[in-house]
């Protein structure tokens, strides 16, 4: 414990790690901070060039117009729908009479959260869109509002229809909907724009960030200690082989749990200060029609954090591998990083059998895999992929640990 | 106590570092004396078990050390010729990680850190940065943490490197007060250092241990073969180019010089008593 205790307060004296923990901080806190305030929710500006420095503003405006419809069935899509081709027809009016539209109801027209209400009227009734209106003006604009319904069951023929397209069949396609069967409706309707920044762009990118940070932090934990020229010293001691490569085994769990938590505490914050938990309890259908989990936002949150989380333990076994097999911690940096970033760089470009397997590797698959219907088949069974990418990477981190106490021990004897 | 070497040898590829070293070595100090690439440092780290032998033993009353693992390193204390350190760290803070890592009780390891420091004259510099210490200073840093757990067999490569003349009476002092009971080996190029506290030098050459006795039997055998010989500074030129001037020193107009030679190089020459370095001059003439 007392070793574990010195290496671990060795490693946080280092000024590389603390550079690259407020750098961790700043970019993903910074930039989340930046997206709310500024970036994405800021209101738009009189001139429609860029956003107003006033997101928290204006995400309570757009959580209170989301409010009014609470529930999704038929009529409350229709009247969202009515509404907004209300809203745009003002807008249509105010450029006629007075030659441009008015901040306001510009405004308000983006608050509608017409993005995500759009995408859900293309999956679930596709015969509606209307080829010559492509690139004039989006469904929600002319769709006629009474023929909107059957909304539930229109759903259920669009993830079967997804599947079938997907190749997704026989047993396969059982399985998952299965799983769908759980999902429960009616689905309850606030503002949903701000859980998908979260869930789809901020969580999901969480596990690029952390890699690139632990692996500079990491790499340097065993390896390190060739470029301070300090084996010598350390072999010759009592604890200066295995015990001490457990030690530093823990102290890297325990730099990735610190940073780990630094980071979504800083996330969570951010996230109650501007979004509250309101919505908290909505299906993540309403993110995706098609998507299968019967999960609600909240769950899905708890599960990206918890992917990101195990990822991260997984990729810093890896690293610390790495580190231990290596005298030279540059070379254990660029192993480490071309594991994690080599996949990611060339996921899309692969067979899809390969791709999966890279999404099996720590902080390379996306947490984001909840909204899809991937599966492995394995001995003869299908296995939804957020089970397996949530666990398997962490246990390839494990895995990695022995061979890194023993790497080192044996490594370190020149 | 006894280190028994058994035929010790390193090779790297087709390089010879170390050559079929034997010896034998109770409670004592011991030099190792040896131009660079003699194969010291090689052999200092396959007696501290970091360096695989190529072949041959190290056996520490007849246990063989790399078997004895942790219970050998608990007898042992080493500074590297290269001594690595951690440039975040303060003195007092460097030797108490490197005491946990010999297993020294936290409250014991405070203790002897602060006792070693006095020893190494750095008391009033324990709370500074390593990073910020001279050559000297970082030296002692590494005396002080090759003595935290007491080591039965302390292993010095190079250690009165870097300090001062002052600081060398001091280390000599020390390991001379320390030895009683213990094995201390120790490398240095400063052939004095060796002569004042060794109590056994073992001459080194390419690899192979030439010569091994106390500063007397090894000074012996140059004995008859050290000469001064007085000359003008011109003469001395001359002299110089020809024969093994071990030393020069200028009296008045003359230039005395100390000649190794095994016949008298010269009729004025006289002899006069070897000391370790003539011996040592001597051995790596060539």
């Amino acid at each position: 414990m007392e070793l574990f205790k010195l290496e671990h307060k060795k490693l946080w004296r280092k000024t590389s790690t603390r550079i690259c923990v407020l750098l961790c901080l700043l970019y993903i806190i910074g930039i989340s901070f930046m997206v709310y305030q500024w970036m994405t929710y800021g209101s738009i500006k009189g001139n429609y060039n860029g956003h107003n420095f006033d997101g928290y503003e204006n995400i309570k405006n757009c959580q209170t117009y989301g409010r009014k419809y609470g529930v999704l069935t038929d009529e409350t899509l229709q009247e969202w729908v009515r509404d907004y081709q209300q809203l745009s027809a003002l807008l249509d009016e105010e450029r006629r009479t007075q030659g441009k539209e008015s901040v306001e109801t510009r405004q308000q027209y983006q608050n509608s959260g017409w993005s995500m209400v759009n995408s859900m009227l293309a999956t679930l009734y596709p015969e509606l869109e209307r080829a010559d209106m492509l690139g004039v003006t989006v469904m929600s604009g002319y769709v006629e509002a009474e023929k909107l319904t059957g909304i539930y069951e229109r759903r259920e023929k669009a993830v079967d229809t997804f599947l079938e397209i997907s190749g997704q069949t026989g047993a396969e396609r059982d399985y998952l909907l299965r799983i769908n069967e759980k999902v429960k409706e009616p689905f309850s309707w606030v503002w949903v724009e701000g859980w998908r920044t979260l869930l789809s762009s901020q969580l999901s990118e969480f596990g690029i960030v952390l890699a690139l940070f632990l692996a500079i932090v990491l790499s340097a934990l065993f390896a390190g200690e060739w470029h301070d020229n300090t084996s010598p010293l350390l072999l010759t001691t009592r604890n200066g082989w295995k015990n001490l490569a457990a030690a530093k085994i823990l102290t890297g769990i325990a730099f990735t749990l610190e940073l780990f938590s630094m980071v979504a505490v800083g996330v969570i914050l951010l996230q109650l200060i501007y979004l509250g938990t309101e919505g908290w309890d909505m299906p993540i259908q309403m993110m995706k029609m098609i998507a299968i989990a019967p999960m609600n936002m909240l769950q899905a949150e708890i599960y990206e954090f918890a992917f990101a989380l195990l990822g991260a333990l997984g990729f810093a076994g890896v690293v610390m591998l790495f580190s231990a097999l290596c005298k030279n911690h540059v070379l254990a940096l660029l192993l480490s990083l071309a594991v994690s970033y080599g996949p990611m760089a060339f996921h899309e470009k692969v067979p899809m059998w390969l791709e999966k397997t890279f999404d099996l590797l720590p902080l390379v698959g996306s947490g984001s895999d909840v909204f899809r219907t991937n599966t492995f088949h394995l001995f003869g069974h299908y296995i939804w992929s957020p089970y397996l990418i949530i666990w398997v990477p962490f246990a390839i981190g494990v895995l990695c640990l022995r061979p890194a106490v023993k790497g080192w021990a044996r490594r370190m004897r020149v | 106590m006894e280190l028994s070497i058994d035929r010790l040898t390193k090779h790297y590829g087709r390089k010879i570092a170390v050559d079929c070293v034997s010896t034998v070595m109770k409670p004592g100090v011991y030099g190792l004396l040896g131009e660079n690439g003699a194969g010291k440092t090689t052999l200092m780290r396959m007696l501290c078990a970091i360096l695989e032998a190529t072949a041959g033993e190290v056996f520490l009353d007849g246990k063989e050390i790399t078997a004895l693992g942790a219970d050998y390193r608990d007898l042992l204390g080493y500074l590297p010729q290269d001594f690595g350190y951690y440039p975040n760290y303060t003195a007092k803070e460097f030797l108490l990680y490197m005491a946990a890592l010999k297993g020294i009780p936290r409250e014991e390891a405070g203790k002897r850190a602060d006792e070693l420091l006095e020893v190494v004259g750095l008391t009033e510099a324990a709370s500074k940065k390593v990073k910020t210490f001279s050559g000297g200073m970082k030296q002692r840093v590494g005396i002080a943490q090759a003595l935290l757990n007491e080591p039965k067999i302390l292993i010095l490569d190079e250690p009165t490197a870097g300090l001062d003349p002052k600081e060398r009476v001091r280390f000599r002092n020390l390991i001379s007060d320390y030895a009683a009971g213990r094995i201390v080996i120790l490398s240095t190029h400063i052939v004095s250092d060796i002569e004042a506290i060794a109590d056994e030098v073992l001459l080194m050459r390419k690899g192979k241990l030439v010569s091994q006795g106390t500063v007397a039997e090894l000074t012996k055998k140059a004995e008859g073969k050290v000469w001064e010989l007085a000359v003008s500074p011109t003469e001395a030129k001359v002299w110089q180019e020809k024969a093994a001037v071990a030393n020069l020193r200028h009296e008045g107009e003359q230039v005395v010089l100390r000649i190794l030679s095994d016949d008298r190089p010269a009729e004025q020459a006289v002899p006069c008593d070897a000391t370790l370095e003539d011996l040592y001059l001597q051995s790596f003439r060539e």
